[in-house]
């Protein structure tokens, strides 16, 4: 698996970096002035590995950073992490062969990594799909349960308004009873009797109408408990989202007063503590909850529908399959970011070589001891564990470690160039000693000692020269690295070698180049010796987005596109690469690159001919083999350009290695003309081409081109002759047919694209 | 009779006591007359390309220098007829290259000009022939009329090497010229050959000829039959069907030729296009 592209943002001063490649042969470098944001990077691509971040790292605003990384991986890998996925997942994991990764970070500032970019795009799209679901649902259950409360108060009216009636009704039948027992006027009886049977059908209405309510409650009971409970869970929604609210507030305070250097007043670890835990309280409560409702509103959906309670239970396992896959971002992410390779950073404090370390310090990988990572790098470079330092018997364990100082020398040796004084060669030293009684607690107790020596002294590491202690402790690193288990490795540095003598800070490149199919390596540098010039597709230059102001946002500029990063950032570039303008470059105009003088002749020509006027400087490599070699030149000054490929051989290969190290995605860089146009002089008719080039009249069946080669004649100084002729007047569009012209049109029509979109 | 000139040229060469026999070698200029034919269309893919059509093919001997020539592309059709220098043998050889010729170049091109496929044809016999228009060398070279058609279109390209297209509509016939140079080195400079594009109708008969039947002697004062007794001739026959073009074309032919020699190959090859194929 190999890092193919990064992009952070909101880390430091980096808002967005935007996608960004890492060289595609491992060696990528970051160039840029002081408090550029260059270090930023290399710390975001750490924490996307780490998970570790501080209040330090936020920007004014507190967003919390996200970091996500692209890697290159086999089609059909990701299918090994999803092996239970569904069908559609399935195809896609299977046609995949990149891995897009997020890490981002809570408010708690613990962190989570999940699958981003085309497969999250497509859990998303699921989610969506089924919050679509749901939303429609929602509504009606909304609609339901307005209706099912106007039911319960109908029914608690029409309850109460039965009961005034029979209160009634019994009233008024007694008091006609005893009006009738004790006589009473004919007409009043009457009148009372028709009351009676007035309140008696109007209980009767009431009671079917109770009747009808009570059989239609009663037909919904299971909906009704459905929608209660829904409204509960929502309630309880409410409430955490409220509580999450307020504590997630108080986090926030707590990060700005970070930020600012600013303890707060009540101050207290204890009650932080207690605050990140009931933060992570409420979200796994929010969770379960927001999962409960879901169920429940699908549930209420499928009660609306008409189905009974256990169909729509069924129904809900269904949907619930059908819509949310078994996956979640999150769980692929971690199940993928297991097979990552490891990012380590090369650092001061660890990583220089000290000049004694305890053997316990360095087995317990204590991070608080100076130099342990060093050491640790040094114990596995020399192949030992802490097993070996049992040997019982001396004489094998001193002889084993001279053994061991002598290759170590050795292999170092290959790469450091530099002598010390003249004639003699630094050696490594390493002994393993015991602390004397006079150590109190640490009595007896084994460290381990370093030497550097020459011929003239024995040195610890820190009375040697800063350079050669970081060069030695670098090379350590490195070649411990690439022995390193199965994992793939991302070795970051910040400004290696900035201690270093310039020849020896190209001895850093070589160690680079060494490494490099095992290990990928991310530095930041000033140095122009740490840039190779031929190769500055590897170069990102980083830089504020107004270079004036140091608090604005960091922004990367991509190899091609150097052209718009300030002369400081292309300072390192700039003082190898000398002054561009003598040798017929443009910096006004873009260039165009040919492959050699004969191209540039025919091409000059044709724009005379054609009479098009185009705003760009026609440059001939001496070759198509030096193509990239020029590339690089224009891309270390700074300068637009681009590249006109023909179908040959040479032309071919030269665009396809820049085309996958130069121009990587950019591949509106070069200008490509398939067959049957193997050169520029193809794109003259056969009949022009014999007329006024080789001026012959034998059968021309070949390609224009192909003839020249077969007949191994001149082609520079025939297409110089060509154009000298248009120049003087001697050839004049008129003189060429429409077979040339209308390939001239097209070859115009291409070239027209160049400075467009600047 | 075909060939019965060839019988009389051939006697002088026969009459001393060499191995092979004059009939020896008549029948091989049969068989070769068989092979050429056997490289000319098929009715078949004549009938798939052309609604109507006929071909009058008289060789003035065995083997012949005209050729005529249909070939179907994937989304084009292209129909047309040569006509090498000379006659007999040294014309059977040119007429089998240039339609080796033809169907290269129109095997390798998906859309082609009719003007840039008798350019090519141009370079390929050039370079055949090693012909490079210097003085003294050997000029055979081929006229042709070269027609492209696209299904669907009224609209098709012509190109011709000294041989015209002639177009009759409702009794009227319409000539398109072809430029004035061979399929061969020219006698000062080559220059491109020149596209036309011409609208069409579904009636419309199209001829594609030698200039055999022209340069014919006969008649009562033994002149040239000529272009404009040819092209009132076409004008005439062209309403008719195409058996009764043919058999009205080949008599007239005979009538006028009588007793003299065939001068030269003749070809006639009139056809309507088909739009939708």
């Amino acid at each position: 698996m190999r890092l193919t592209a990064f992009r952070i943002r909101n880390f430091r001063s980096i808002v967005d970096t935007g996608w960004q490649s890492v060289s595609p042969d491992n060696i990528t470098c970051l160039i840029g002035q002081n408090e550029s944001g260059k270090t930023s990077v290399l710390e975001g691509l750490y924490v996307f590995h780490s998970g570790i971040i501080t209040e330090d790292v936020l920007r004014s605003d507190l967003s919390l950073p996200e970091v996500s990384c692209r890697f290159a991986v086999k089609k059909g890998w990701l299918l090994e992490m999803a092996v239970n996925a569904g069908p559609e997942l399935k195809e896609l994991l299977s046609e995949t062969d990149t891995l897009e990764l997020t890490r981002y970070w809570l408010a708690d500032f613990t962190s989570s990594v999940r699958v981003s970019g085309e497969v999250s795009e497509y859990l998303d799209s699921l989610e969506k799909a089924w919050k679509l679901y749901l939303d429609e649902i929602r509504s009606k259950i909304i609609d339901e349960s307005n209706r099912l409360s106007g039911d319960e108060e109908l029914l608690a009216k029409l309850s109460e308004k039965r009961r005034v009636l029979e209160l009634s009704l019994r009233e008024k039948g007694g008091k006609s009873l005893r009006r009738g027992l004790f006589g009473s006027k004919g007409s009043d009886a009457a009148e009372r009797e028709v009351e009676i049977q007035h309140l008696k059908d109007e209980l009767k209405d009431v009671s079917g109408q109770l009747e009808q309510l009570t059989i239609r409650r009663d037909s919904r009971a299971d909906l009704i408990t459905a929608v209660r409970a829904w409204n509960t869970l929502a309630g309880e929604y409410e409430e955490i989202e409220k509580q999450l609210n307020e504590v997630s507030f108080k986090l926030e305070e707590r990060h700005q007063m970070m930020t600012l250097l600013l303890k707060p007043d009540d101050y207290d670890d204890k009650i932080w503590e207690t605050i990140i835990d009931e933060y992570h309280r409420l979200r796994s409560e929010r969770e379960r909850l927001m999962g409960e409702i879901d169920r429940q509103t699908a549930l209420c959906g499928f009660l609306m529908e008409g189905n009974s309670g256990e169909e729509a239970m069924v129904k809900v396992q269904e949907i619930t399959g059908k819509y949310r896959s078994k996956y979640t971002e999150e769980m692929l992410g971690t199940a993928c970011f297991e097979h990552t390779p490891v990012f380590t950073i090369f650092e001061d404090f660890g990583s220089l070589l000290p000049n004694r370390i305890d053997l316990e310090d360095i087995v317990a990988t204590d991070s608080d001891i100076e130099g342990y990572k060093a050491a640790r790098n040094f114990m596995k470079l020399a192949r030992l564990d802490y097993s070996f330092f049992m040997q019982p018997s001396s004489r094998i364990l001193k002889q084993t470690i001279e053994n061991l100082n002598q290759r170590l020398t050795h292999n170092f040796h290959d790469f450091w160039q530099q002598s010390v004084g003249g004639k003699n060669k630094i050696k490594i030293q390493f002994e393993l000693e015991h602390y004397s009684a006079s150590h109190g607690d640490k009595s007896g107790k084994p460290y381990l000692e370093f030497w550097i020596k020459d011929e003239g002294e024995r040195l610890y590491p820190k009375q040697r020269s800063r350079g050669v202690r970081w060069f030695l402790s670098f090379y350590l690193e490195l070649q411990a690295s690439a022995l390193g288990g199965d994992k793939p490795i991302v070795l970051l540095v910040d400004e290696p070698g900035v201690s270093l003598h310039a020849r020896a800070q190209e001895d850093v490149l070589k160690v680079f180049e060494d490494i490099s199919d095992k290990i990928q390596i991310v530095y930041t540098t000033h140095s122009p010796h740490l840039v190779d010039i031929n190769k500055l597709h590897r170069v990102l230059a980083v830089q504020r987005d107004d270079f004036e102001n140091y608090r604005s946002a960091t922004k990367i500029i991509d190899p091609v596109l150097l052209s718009a990063a300030t002369p400081d950032t292309l300072t390192p570039i700039h003082s190898v690469m000398g002054n561009p303008f003598g040798a017929g470059f443009s910096d006004r105009k873009p260039n165009l690159i040919v492959s050699d003088t004969g191209s540039y002749y025919f091409l000059s020509a044709i724009m005379l001919l054609s009479g098009a006027e185009l705003s760009f400087n026609i440059v001939p490599a001496t070759s198509a083999d030096s193509i990239p070699s020029l590339c690089n030149i224009m891309i270390g000054w700074g300068l637009k350009f681009n590249v006109l490929v023909f179908d040959n051989d040479e032309d071919n290969r030269a665009a396809t290695f820049t085309g996958s190290t130069i121009f990587r995605e950019n591949s509106d860089v070069a200008i490509r003309f398939q067959s049957p146009f193997h050169g520029v002089e193809d794109l003259f008719s056969t009949l022009d081409f014999k007329k006024h080039v080789v001026k012959t009249r034998e059968g021309i069946t070949v390609a224009n081109s192909v003839y020249l080669n077969d007949k191994k004649l001149p082609r520079a100084f025939l297409a110089s002759r060509l154009l000298s002729e248009i120049n003087n007047g001697g050839l004049s569009a008129n003189d060429f047919d429409e077979e040339s012209h209308e390939n001239f049109r097209m070859l115009i029509g291409r070239l027209k694209e160049i400075g467009k979109g600047d | 009779m075909m060939g019965e000139h060839l019988t009389e040229d051939l006697t002088e060469t026969f009459t001393d006591d060499s191995h092979v026999t004059m009939k020896d070698y008549l029948a091989s200029l049969r068989y070769a007359g068989m092979i050429q034919k056997s490289m000319l269309p098929l009715p078949a893919l004549m009938t798939s390309l052309l609604r109507e059509y006929f071909v009058s093919f008289m060789p003035r001997d065995f083997v012949s220098g005209d050729f005529y020539y249909v070939y179907r592309g994937r989304d084009f059709y292209c129909v047309a007829a040569g006509d090498c220098t000379g006659h007999g043998v040294p014309g059977s050889l040119l007429s089998i290259m240039g339609v080796s010729f033809l169907n290269e170049i129109l095997q390798c091109q998906p859309s082609p000009r009719a003007n840039r496929v008798l350019n090519l044809m141009r370079e390929k016999v050039m370079s055949a022939l090693h012909q490079t228009g210097v003085s003294g060398e050997q000029m055979d070279s081929i006229d042709m009329s070269l027609c492209i058609f696209t299904p669907g279109s009224y609209e098709m390209q012509f190109s011709g090497a000294n041989r015209p297209l002639f177009i009759v509509r409702d009794g009227q016939l319409r000539e398109i010229k072809a430029d004035k140079m061979p399929i061969g080195p020219a006698p000062l400079v080559e220059e491109p050959f020149t596209n036309k594009i011409v609208s069409f109708d579904d009636d419309d008969m199209f001829y594609l000829f030698s200039d055999g039947f022209p340069d014919q002697f006969g008649g009562p004062l033994n002149k040239k039959f000529k272009y404009r007794q040819f092209r009132a001739l076409l004008s005439e026959v062209a309403a008719y069907k195409p058996s009764r073009q043919k058999r009205v074309i080949e008599l007239t032919f005979a009538d006028w030729k009588g007793n003299h020699r065939q001068v030269d190959d003749v070809t006639v090859f009139g056809f309507k296009p088909k739009i939708i194929i």
